[in-house]
């Protein structure tokens, strides 16, 4: 494919996308439009930066053979890479990994000549696949609260704290304006569906690496999110990771899985009220457990994952002062 | 069509202002039993029971663990009265006997019946030397489910009784089964119950006063030797069949002279202005796998430690190991005189059970031979 064509393809990937979100932004919040507003300016500026286009040699490893591909520095990214490969390799690779140590995001554009690994979930030492799913499980998790509540709810996203399988459940930490909040089964089973939908539509899970400034303005609305960015940009040269999912965006550090396609079944089990947040508030812990999909498990196991999952989760809480600077950085 | 015999029939025993002495016939009427073209709709309650088993990606450690929570939370494996299952820890045990018998017996009241497997065939002899043909009928782990009263029960696939409204439906199970191997949604039927999922399940038409709670169990106790039953069995599968097996027709002779017809129908109608085949002619076609009721047989011999009862006859329907229901029999003439076991036998009038009852008349092995006096 030239460089030409590429580029074309990139533009128009954006252009659909802001297409698309011009279509939700009619039924969205208008916060919601100005920061997807701006991750599309950003995404699009990044883009046109690019200028001119240098090679980069690929080592692909693994499957079917080893083979050293020829990309385009800062544009390419791993699913190009599978793509000249197979349509296989597109559909099953969650992660890439580069050099054999970094894990990457397979949309994320590559830098320099390395050699890749793509990752799939059945591969052989899946500690750092099964992290990342972890991790977007969190992430869309808070895509999801965020479509089943209500405005009059005043729901805020605080944060989610970095994966941790052995504990039994992802988590997502949350603000609502009810300090005597109990979601019903039914609650719990609408906010399920809602992630299940999104697996159904397999949405592209987008990486942007932003100013810190930009995301000051992207994030002015949520107080949480203000009162983070400060350490987050500190620890990262004054730089911020963003992740979209839909007209979802959030702060993390990393990496996520390709698409929602990778999420099969899940379940939301239960919240955790932590502590009251001023006169009316109070913060929540919502917990979930989810396989990847083509996972089978009988009913009675995945039954017992539930069960572990109800317990409360010993992540470091929300509304607590953080005690080492390694512990301010959010997942 | 079945219905309208039955139909005629209750009215008949109806009619005839007398009490049950009044001699009916009661009589087998077999027809297809299906129609030609399968219409299958499933009912509305209708949920599949097990599930394609996909987990190749479970780890061995991980399969031990979850065997050992079923085993914690149902029981452990066990051979109980002579079958593979669990013991089962999560029913209230014991079930305890109704402390005074509200309602009492009465010869109209229906009873529940159980769920067994058909195992084998014996010869019994009887004290005067006369040799009987039995069949061995074990009832394998049976627990009551739940009990549907009355009012509430509206079969969508009704059940050919007489005067439905006046019954409740007991739902029984037999053969606990590990519930990793089944549905959620089929297991979801034993959820309340605290039973072990089952693998049979079956219902039985009973009065309200015959109600059981859920998690009974029901043993061979729950009959007495020396009283009838009726048996209902799918019958063996012989596939394909020619009119001489299949509705016992002559045939035509080997030899002497006959031409190319010697297992065949022959004549298949009339003329006149009927000059057609009339329907319900016998042809051949396919024989056997149908449910048939073989009724009025008489139990004549009782083990309560394998839950083994023999039952008169070879006339049981199915292959060995097959499935059997078994009910307090329809048949006017053959119905108990006495209280049977009522509601069912609870744990503590069990055990006052020995392990073999014979009937009267039946000699027991234990004994000495019979002998016959030189005349």
């Amino acid at each position: 494919m030239s460089a030409a064509s590429k580029i074309h393809k990139a533009t128009w990937c954006a252009f659909r996308n802001l297409e698309q979100y011009r279509t939700k932004a009619k039924f969205s919040s208008s916060a919601i439009g100005t920061r997807n507003e701006l991750f599309n300016q950003e995404q699009r500026r990044q883009q046109d930066a690019v200028g001119r286009i240098e090679k980069i040699e690929i080592r692909y490893l693994g499957l079917p053979e080893d083979v050293t591909l020829l990309m385009n520095k800062h544009i390419s990214t791993p699913y190009n890479c599978a793509q000249h490969l197979s349509e296989g390799h597109c559909k099953r690779s969650a992660l890439a990994l580069i050099d054999g140590t970094i894990p990457w995001d397979m949309h994320r554009p590559l830098q320099e000549s390395c050699t890749l690994q793509l990752l799939p979930f059945n591969v052989s030492e899946p500690h750092v696949v099964n992290k990342a799913f972890w991790r977007t499980c969190s992430f869309l998790l808070g895509a999801a609260l965020h479509k089943s509540f209500k405005s009059e709810a005043n729901l805020q996203l605080h944060s989610f704290p970095g994966p941790n399988i052995k504990s039994g459940s992802f988590v997502h930490d949350i603000v609502l304006s009810s300090q005597r909040w109990q979601p019903s089964k039914s609650e719990l089973r609408a906010i399920s569906a809602e992630m299940v939908k999104m697996s159904a539509q397999d949405i592209l899970i987008e990486r942007l690496d932003v100013q810190q400034e930009l995301a000051y303005e992207m994030f002015k609305d949520s107080r949480y999110k203000s009162e983070q960015l400060p350490s987050i940009g500190k620890q990262n040269q004054g730089r911020v990771t963003l992740y979209r999912v839909g007209e979802h965006i959030d702060i993390s550090r990393g990496p996520m899985v390709a698409s929602t396609r990778f999420l099969g079944k899940c379940t939301i089990g239960v919240s955790h009220k932590l502590a009251n947040e001023g006169s009316s508030g109070a913060f929540y812990r919502i917990q979930g457990i989810a396989l990847p999909s083509g996972y089978m498990l009988n009913h009675f196991a995945f039954g017992l994952l539930e069960q572990r999952a109800q317990k409360l989760n010993s992540a470091r809480l929300p509304h607590e002062p953080f005690e080492e600077p390694q512990q301010m950085q959010i997942s | 069509m079945l219905r309208t015999v039955i139909g005629d029939l209750a009215r008949l025993r109806l009619s005839s202002s007398s009490s049950s002495n009044s001699c009916v016939l009661v009589t087998q009427v077999r027809e297809k039993g299906h129609l030609s073209r399968p219409r299958l709709r499933n009912p509305h309650w209708f949920l599949r029971k097990e599930r394609s088993q996909t987990d190749d990606y479970v780890t061995a450690e991980n399969r031990n663990f979850v065997k050992e929570v079923v085993h914690e939370t149902y029981g452990s494996p066990a051979l109980i009265k002579g079958v593979q299952t669990y013991e089962q820890k999560l029913i209230r045990t014991p079930i305890e006997k109704p402390s005074v018998d509200a309602e009492p017996w009465t010869p109209k009241v229906r009873r529940c019946g159980v769920i067994a497997r058909k195992i084998g065939q014996y010869p019994l002899w009887l004290k005067n030397g006369e040799r009987v043909r039995t069949t061995l009928l074990q009832i394998v782990d049976n627990h009551v489910i739940k009990y549907t009263p009355p009012e509430e029960y509206q079969p969508s696939h009704r059940p050919s009784v007489h005067n439905l409204h006046k019954y409740g439906c007991l739902l029984v199970g037999a053969e606990s089964t590990n519930p990793a191997l089944l549905t959620k949604e089929y297991c979801g039927i034993f959820r309340d119950s605290g039973v072990m999922p089952k693998k049979n399940v079956a219902r039985f038409i009973v009065s309200p006063q015959a109600a059981l709670a859920p998690g009974t169990p029901l043993n061979v106790g729950h009959f007495r030797v020396g009283e009838f039953v009726d048996v209902r069995g799918k019958t063996v599968d012989h596939g394909f069949q020619g009119v001489v097996k299949r509705h016992g027709f002559k045939g035509m002779p080997a030899s002497h002279g006959v031409t190319k017809t010697h297992r065949r129908a022959g004549n298949i109608g009339g003329g006149g202005e009927k000059g057609r085949v009339w329907p319900g002619t016998k042809m051949p076609g396919h024989m056997g796998n149908r449910w048939r009721i073989s009724k009025g047989l008489r139990i004549w011999r009782i083990n309560t430690k394998y839950n083994v009862m023999w039952v008169q006859g070879s006339a049981v329907p199915g292959s060995t190991n097959g499935l059997i229901y078994i009910y307090d029999t329809i048949l006017p003439l053959r119905k108990p005189k006495e209280a049977p076991p009522f509601p069912t036998l609870y744990e503590d009038d069990a055990a006052a059970l020995p392990e073999d009852i014979w009937y009267d008349q039946v000699h027991d092995f234990k004994d000495e031979t019979i002998t016959y006096k030189p005349e």
